[in-house]
């Protein structure tokens, strides 16, 4: 198994990283395995609903709603769960969101807490921080724990441990819980975790969640999820922190009618999760008496400010464009250097790293628009891939490392030879002469030395034609216009 | 405190200057273009609850409201629970004869974690996800009663079950303050999607749907899982 970087700011470049997983046959498969599964899954149900392109354009605008008035949603949620007895944080970036947490923690005197999947919480690097503040964190979520004990990193957003088979998982359980004699199949693998977990959920007091939504109009939080580990969470301690993105905002309750007809069919591949949780403030004599909600900005108000990137922060996190893509399906998810993979971290890694960090991402997709197709929320992602392409390139227009550049050199020997006909034409002659010997008899270019050969080595190139139009043409004794 | 205002006011002042120039369609804009009300008559609408509760394994039968006291103890006995847990408004004629009931007013976690199984209400179905909603009320009781234990038997009226998810929304203009959505028992997929029923919450869920709306009209004698004629 590998052991991936997930920190974009020191992950090397995508192309480096995917090559060792690309040489890793087990992890392909599993890889595959999982996604093929999901997809099918997937089609099925989205098949049977004759209403899904309404829904998905209903809840794209539910989405844009949130975002072109997210401060006065933000202020209503903030007013309604305070209201309610929760407290509400507000976080600029990750470093003050493991602050809020931590002091909340001290608070507390908590030395454990029981942990809810929850993306962004890997996003702000939460559990190393608790670690060096002494607090000993316990993921919950199966997939979860896989990693944790295994210590491996998540390779997708919503079944993060999907490049670990079950013969690997019996091993990391057999080792970290103790049990001899553990068989591979996932029935039994499921029942040690639940005796593993059962007393820590009903005797550790803090817990530390996600949010899939937070409804404006009532201050609500909802969680949806499979396994009932989340249920523990949100209900057995005494005090709930929840980290949430400051763009988890839909407006109304009603609102929930769309997302979660669309989220479940296509995260899972299920008409429903097993379980949506849904919880306002604190409630007398019923779960944690104590509850906090950070909101995390962490560069999302700049994605906000930009006008095609916007949609970005549509996302609701299904992962739908993760299984579908040609690209993560060969590379999986550690590839991506980021907790966000695939295309929706191709575009929301860089953009949350303020574009100084993971520029290689953008570039890590072949365009063909399949992310698009299955987002339930209508994100156009290579055109923003395309924007973030842009971008990167315009960030070292002005390094004078590119002067010496091959490519850059090239480039701008070609923006010479295309300004003048009389260069053209030159370079046509010169081209031929030059690529004959490396001509075969069929008019193909098979392998070409040197800089050539970066082409060549995995595709052939046409050898230049032994006349050209022009020319063609001049014999005739037609005229040039 | 003063640096966490700070942040607040900052974020808010970048979202506003970001979100200032418009760009985001107002509320009344929203096209719902969905399909909001179903098609099915009652005796669809549970088929269709029983089909999908089924698909996820919970057990499900039929009941009229007279016998409905019958049908849960039949429901006890045949799954041989001797010790239940019930929330402090389930109605008195639930709780069947035989059995050692403990009301939920203040049971603690270990007692909950001890008892053989659960019984409640619920507050609606959703037939086309199969999907069973509790907010929680004196007949649901809290949260930890319908999560702790590992056998969930939860009685749903005819009455509550709606086709599509938006009916439920329709039915509540005020929302609850807490509500969860059960399709189905625990499951996870996280080792190579192979679907494991029971991991956390309630391995087992059985459902009695009880007709209250034909009863009046069939005289209360119904069996279990026959679908009736109009």
């Amino acid at each position: 198994m590998s052991h991936a970087v997930l920190d974009p700011r020191v992950a090397p470049e995508f192309p480096k990283a995917a090559l060792p997983v690309l040489r890793d046959t087990q992890l392909r498969k599993n890889v595959a395995h999982a996604t093929d599964v999901i997809q099918a899954k997937r089609a099925k149900l989205v098949a049977e609903k004759k209403d899904w392109q309404e829904l998905r354009t209903a809840a794209a605008a539910i989405r844009d709603n949130v975002l072109g008035n997210l401060g006065d949603y933000l202020e209503q949620f903030e007013e309604r769960c305070t209201a309610a007895g929760g407290q509400v944080h507000w976080a600029s970036d990750a470093a003050e969101a493991r602050r809020i947490i931590l002091d909340i923690l001290r608070e507390e005197q908590a030395r454990e807490v029981i942990k809810i999947k929850t993306m962004t919480s890997a996003e702000i690097d939460l559990n190393p921080a608790l670690k060096s503040a002494g607090v000993h964190a316990i993921e919950t979520d199966l997939a979860e724990l896989i990693l944790q004990l295994g210590k491996e990193e998540p390779s997708h957003i919503v079944v993060p441990a999907l490049h670990v088979n079950r013969s690997q998982v019996r091993e990391i359980f057999s080792k970290s819980m103790h049990l001899e004699g553990l068989s591979d199949e996932p029935q039994a693998l499921t029942a040690a975790a639940r005796s593993y977990l059962r007393n820590k959920f009903l005797t550790i007091p803090t817990a530390i969640s996600g949010a899939n939504y937070l409804v404006a109009e009532t201050g609500s939080v909802v969680i949806v999820e499979s396994e009932g580990n989340g249920r523990m969470c949100l209900t057995l301690p005494r005090t709930l922190i929840t980290l949430a993105g400051i763009e988890k905002i839909i407006p109304r309750f009603e609102d929930l009618e769309v997302m979660l007809q669309i989220l479940a069919r296509s995260a899972t591949g299920e008409r429903m999760n097993p379980y949506n949780s849904l919880w306002t403030g604190v409630t007398e004599g019923d779960g944690p008496q104590r509850f906090h909600v950070v909101l995390l900005d962490n560069g999302r108000s700049e994605i906000l400010a930009r006008k095609t990137e916007r949609q970005t922060l549509r996302c609701i996190r299904c992962g739908a464009c993760q299984n579908t893509c040609p690209v993560y399906r060969q590379t999986g998810g550690h590839a991506y250097g980021s907790v966000y993979g695939g295309p929706i971290g191709a575009i929301l890694t860089p953009q949350l790293m303020h574009m100084e960090h993971a520029q290689s991402l953008p570039y890590a997709s072949s365009l063909c628009g399949a992310c698009y197709e299955v987002c339930p929320v209508k994100i156009n992602i290579p055109e923003v891939l395309i924007e973030l392409r842009a971008q990167v390139v315009d960030q070292d227009r002005h390094k004078t490392s590119r002067l010496f550049d091959p490519m850059y050199m090239g480039m701008r020997m070609a923006n010479s030879v295309f300004a003048s006909a009389g260069r053209f034409r030159a370079a046509q002659r010169l081209g031929r002469t030059a690529l004959k010997p490396f001509t075969g008899k069929d008019g193909w270019i098979r392998s070409l030395p040197g800089l050539g050969a970066k082409w060549t080595i995995t595709r052939d190139l046409r050898g230049l034609p032994e006349q050209s139009f022009r020319e063609w043409w001049e014999k005739q004794g037609r005229k040039m216009p | 405190m003063t640096v966490a205002t700070s942040s607040r006011q900052s974020i808010l002042d970048r979202i506003r200057k970001a979100t200032a120039a418009g760009g985001g369609t107002g509320d009344d804009e929203l096209q719902r273009g969905y399909i909001r009300k179903g098609s099915l008559n009652e005796d669809e609408r549970i088929a269709l609850m029983t089909e999908r509760l089924r698909e996820y394994d919970a057990e499900v039968v039929e009941s009229g409201v007279a016998d409905l006291p019958a049908t849960i103890a039949a429901e006890l006995f045949a799954g041989g629970k001797k010790v239940l847990a019930a929330p402090q408004g389930l109605p008195a004629q639930w709780l069947a004869q035989g059995v050692n009931w403990r009301i939920d007013g203040n049971l603690d976690y270990a007692e909950l974690d001890g008892v053989e199984g659960v019984v409640t209400a619920a507050s609606a179905g959703i037939a086309e996800s199969g999907t069973i909603v509790l907010h929680h009320g004196p007949q649901e009781g809290r949260r930890v009663l319908s999560l702790l234990p590992d056998w969930h038997l939860c009685i749903l009226r005819a009455s509550q079950i709606v086709q599509t998810l938006p009916e439920y929304f329709a039915l509540y203009p005020h929302p609850p303050a807490l509500a969860t959505m059960l399709s189905g028992p625990s499951a996870t997929a996280d080792i190579e999607m192979t679907r494991i029923k029971g991991v956390h919450g309630p391995r087992f869920l059985h459902v009695v749907i009880v007709r209250d709306a034909a009863q009046t009209r069939t005289g209360a004698t119904s069996s279990a899982g026959a679908g009736q004629a109009g």
